[in-house]
Parts: C-alpha cells; structure tokens; sequence
C-alpha cells in the first residue's frame, strides 16, 4: 500500500532521513517511533508531501505521490495531528466534513456522513454536532481529528503524534478505540509516537528509527524477543521487556479450562472454583498466597479477568490481590475458564 | 466590555436614534440654544442642513476607509505570505511614518497639489488610517495557530482555501478591531477637513471657532461625538460576530 524507496530527506548537510526503505502492506498498522529528532515525523510527513523528500521515492497504492498534485494527494490521505489542529472557528460537524467538501461532495452524503463518524466514535449522543472545539474535552477534540482525517474514507491515514496531549486515562480510552476503528475499517495506517508502550499496543509492525535510519522493522513481538541490537534493547526498555511483551498477549491465548465444584468440598486440583447454578464463579477454593490450601476466598470482581483483557494487566491483578488465578468471564459473568501464575510463566509464546 | 451583551445592543439602538433624531432635527432645539446663549445670534447652525453635512461626513469617513482598509489589508497580506514577507518591516514603518505625520501637515502639503475640498482631507484620512489596519492585519493572522495551518494543509487545501476558509475568519476579529480604530479615527479627524472647504460636520465648528460661536461648535461636536460613539457600539457587535462560541454571543 506504501512504499519508501531509498527515503531521504537534506536540510544543507545533515541527512535528518537517511535511506529509509520499507512497506506498509493494506490495512497493516505500522508505528513510526524513536528518540526526538530520529526522523519520524519528517518521513510522515513526506509521505503526503507536507515535506518534499530529497531523494528516493514513496509509492502510495503503486502511485509515485510526486506525480498527483499536493492538494489532490492529500485529500486521499487521511491526517491526523493533536487536537489544536481542528479549525476553531468550524463547529464539530464542518471540522469533520473538510475533506468531504474540498471534494464536493452533495451535502445530503457529507451530512450522512458525519452522522456515521460521529456514531462510529461514540460522538453522537452528546448534541457535539454543532460545538466549537474549545467546548470539547481533550478526548472529545482528539476523536473529532481522527474523524476528520476518516471523513472522505481514504485508504491511508497518517497520525502524527494523535494522543501526545491528551491524560493517561482519556489516551487509554482513544488507543483502544483507535485499535477498534482500524479492526472495523481496516484502514492502512501510519501513526508516529515516542511511546514505546502506545507502539506495542496498536501496532501490527514497528519502524524503529533512530539518528535518521531505519534500526528494525518487525512485527512487535519480534522485535521484543529478537532486537535487532543494543538500541533496540535500549529504546523498548530492557528492565520491563517480560512486561512489555506481556502487554502484547490476551488473557485468551493462556485461558485454561478450570476446575469447578458446585460445594465447598476440595476438588484433586489444587485451584477449584466454586460456582453457582449459572456457572458463575462464587469462591476460589486454594490458590491464595499465604494461606492454606484449603482456604476460601470470595471472588471479588476486581480480580476477574475478560478474554481481551491484556495479560499484563491480568498479571497485575494476581500481584495486587495476592491470588494465583484469575476466573476468565464471558460477557454473562459465566465461568470461561482461568488463568494463573503457573501458566503466565509456563506459557511460551 | 464588562456590561451583558444585550445591554450594549440596547445602549446602540437607543444612541442611534439620538444621533438620528439630532441630525433631522437640530432645528427644532433652536429655542434651546437661543435661551442658553442669549447673546449669540444667530445661536443655531443654518447655513446648510445637518442632514446634508453629516451625509457629506459619512461620504468621506466611508471613501477613506474603504481605501484605507483595501489598502491596509492588502498590504497586511502581501507580508504575511512567503512572497512579500520581506517587506514587513518596510511596510510597517510606511504605515507607521503615515500615522505620525498630523493630518494638518498632510492637508498642508496635498492643498497646493490636489486643490481645497475633499480630495485633500481624503489623502490626509487614507495615509492616517492605514497604519491601525496594516497592523492588525499583520497582527491577526500571526494569531493563527501554525497546526491549524498545518491541518488545513494536510487535509488538502491550497493557498487561497487556506486563506479565505482558515486565516481571514480567525484574523478577522483583530482585523476588525483595527479597522474600527481606523475609522473612529478617521470620524474624528475628517472634522479639520472643513478647513480646507471639504463639507463635514466639522464645518459649524470651524465657523464656529472663526466667529466666536459657541453654539456652533456644540451642535457640531456633538454629532461628531455621537456618531463615533455610534459607529464604535457597531463595530463592538460585529466583532462579537468573529468570536466563534467565545464570549457567549455567538451569531
């Protein structure tokens, strides 16, 4: 879908982009990240020629992007920036039909089509339409930039640096459902960061840049386990690599069945649940630290676990609740099956 | 700026039909004047009609804006793209040298050339409210944040979408606010015009200086002063108009 040829970019001497080459195949999430000044948001920005490239050649879709004037480009290429770049004086909806009528568009489609992106990112039911941008949360105003940038349903979307001023929390909140928007669209997307950990999470491959080069493109868990050398090492964070590459995997993949009992009674398995007429866990029988292994402990809802759930977080819990196993639940509160800390470590990936 | 919006809109619309009531009938306070000025005589203006010199006023304050303003906003725009931007200093000290120069000095120097009357005050009028306008342009769109440039360039918009959808609108509200200086200004200022015969409401008070007429000068500084203060509400509202959800009086 995009190709970087040789990618350089010269200001003077310095080569701030120095010979990248890589693809980013169709609907591939691919993570731009590196220490500041490493190159990566000039390479973005090259690819809709908001910086002219020295030398080498971007294919976007097969199509030199030298050979379609600016303007056009760009209006087929989503962008998305931190929020301040929402038109202050244009109300939410004309704010996310920009695209869409720079094209032209008939205003009955732009009018559905707002309605849709305001749907599609939970906007819809707050009377957003037709607030200014200062009346937005920092949340609100990033999901209204993402929107926009979808607007004229390109194939691409680049995103620079998207939640870099937005709370932990609310970021926590948009890359999940940034992640959910690129499953259900399956757009192309290109998105720089200098957050290793936002990088793990979204991304189907990361371009590790460092000093203007490309050090590693590789799929996130390769990159984890097999670094390309000392800076990759480096630049993941080699104190909390196990974490990180925890925070990879889903609760699902170390699902195990469990052993349920309907009564108080100790099962032959050394962690039994004790469950209702619903298959809903009641007690963890065993599997408490510090305590015999006949004890009973209710099962608080905090330490339950979800099939999406990630395993560092499910890891967490066990630490912070002291118990060894985590109930993984359906949507119904039923019994899908647990996992413990035998498994967590026992598990390779 | 601190009293609620809908209080000025009532203190505008109840000034404009003062102003309106005293240029269609200043006649009728003859008696007024003649009792506080018994010794004046006559002790109201009458040698052209209020109407016809407040007309003959806003003709000229309206010409010498319009340029003003094209020019001032022009130039104010040449300098802030890549082209011209060179040339800010330049410009800013051109607009900055017509502002120091008093418009007695520049009535002084254009009569010989252009003649008595209008043209001369307009050239006075053009050269001192150009400088308000330049700077207020020049100013307004520096408020641009440089991501929403970036945003509009980056969602595909060329250098006049960016212009006319992006810069002007979010400049306009500094840009309005120097126009409004300009003008007020140049309300004030056409009154010297009279004294090289240009007709303005500066007329009865230029009279009224030479003869020793105080009347005179009342009944034509108070429709100078009104309108001003008129013409200021105006603008007031129409900034309100480019405030886009601040300041609670979006239109």
């Amino acid at each position: 879908m995009i190709e970087l040829q040789g990618l350089t970019k010269r200001y003077g001497e310095t080569r701030v982009v120095d010979d990248i080459s890589l693809t980013v195949e169709q609907g591939e999430f691919c993570v731009l990240i590196g220490p500041s000044g490493c190159g990566k948001s000039t390479t973005l920005k090259m690819i809709n020629r908001l910086i002219a490239h020295s030398e080498g050649k971007i294919l976007v879709g097969g199509e030199d992007i030298t050979t379609l004037p600016p303007e056009r480009l760009r209006r087929r290429i989503g962008y998305a920036i931190q929020s301040i770049g929402l038109f202050p004086h244009w109300r939410v909806a004309d704010n996310i039909a920009t695209v869409p009528k720079l094209l032209k568009w008939p205003s009955s489609r732009i009018a559905e089509r707002v309605d849709e992106l305001l749907a599609l990112f939970q906007l819809d039911d707050e009377g957003l339409h037709d607030k200014y941008p200062h009346q937005l949360s920092g949340g609100q105003a990033q999901r209204v930039g993402v929107a926009r940038a979808l607007a004229a349903d390109p194939d691409v979307l680049l995103m620079d640096e998207p939640f870099g001023a937005v709370d932990p929390l609310t970021r926590d909140t948009l890359q999940a459902e940034l992640a959910r928007v690129h499953r259900q669209t399956g757009k192309t997307i290109v998105f720089v960061t200098h957050d290793m950990d936002e990088a793990l999470r979204l991304a189907s491959r990361v371009a590790l840049l460092n000093a203007g080069q490309l050090v590693q493109y590789d799929r996130p868990a390769e990159l984890l386990v097999a670094p390309a050398n000392d800076f990759v090492r480096d630049f993941i964070g080699r104190a909390d690599l196990g974490l990180k590459l925890l925070s990879r995997r889903r609760v699902e993949e170390y699902c195990r069945p469990a052993q349920r009992t309907r009564n108080n009674a100790i099962a032959s398995a050394p962690i039994t649940w004790q469950v209702d007429a619903n298959d809903r866990p009641m007690a963890l029988l065993g599997g408490r630290l510090g305590e015999s292994e006949t004890a009973r402990t209710v099962v608080n809802p905090e330490w339950t676990a979800t099939p999406d759930m990630s395993m560092k977080e499910a890891l967490s819990r066990m630490v912070w609740f002291r118990v060894t196993a985590l109930p993984v639940l359906d949507g119904e509160g039923r019994l899908l099956g647990e996992v413990t800390m035998a498994g967590v470590m026992g598990h390779r990936p | 700026m601190s009293r609620a919006p809908s209080s000025r809109r009532v203190l505008l619309i109840a000034l404009g039909a003062l102003l309106i009531a005293l240029v269609l009938g200043m006649e009728q306070l003859a008696p007024l004047f003649r009792a506080l000025f018994p010794d004046q005589d006559p002790a109201m203006y009458e040698r052209e009609s209020f109407l016809n010199l407040t007309l003959a006023h806003l003709a000229l304050v309206l010409v010498s804006s319009l340029i003003s303003v094209s020019v001032g906003v022009a130039a104010g725009l040449f300098v802030t793209r890549p082209a011209g931007r060179e040339f800010e200093p330049l410009v800013s000290t051109l607009a900055a040298i017509g502002q120091t120069f008093p418009p007695a000095a520049v009535l002084a120097i254009v009569v010989p050339v252009a003649g008595f009357g209008f043209v001369p005050t307009l050239v006075a009028l053009v050269l001192y409210g150009l400088l308000p306008v330049v700077q207020n342009t020049v100013a307004g769109l520096g408020t641009v944040p440089s991501q929403t440039l970036e945003a509009a360039r980056g969602n595909g918009m060329n250098a006049w979408q960016i212009l006319w959808r992006i810069e002007l609108p979010l400049a306009m509200r500094i840009i309005i606010a120097g126009v409004r200086v300009s003008v007020i200004i140049n309300i004030g200022t056409a009154t010297i015009g009279s004294t090289v015969g240009a007709k303005t409401l500066g007329t009865p008070i230029i009279a009224g200086l030479v003869g020793n007429n105080l009347p005179y000068v009342i009944q034509g500084a108070i429709l100078v002063g009104l309108l001003a203060i008129v013409t200021d509400l105006a603008f007031e509202r129409l900034e309100q108009r480019f405030s886009f959800g601040e300041g609670g009086n979006a239109s």
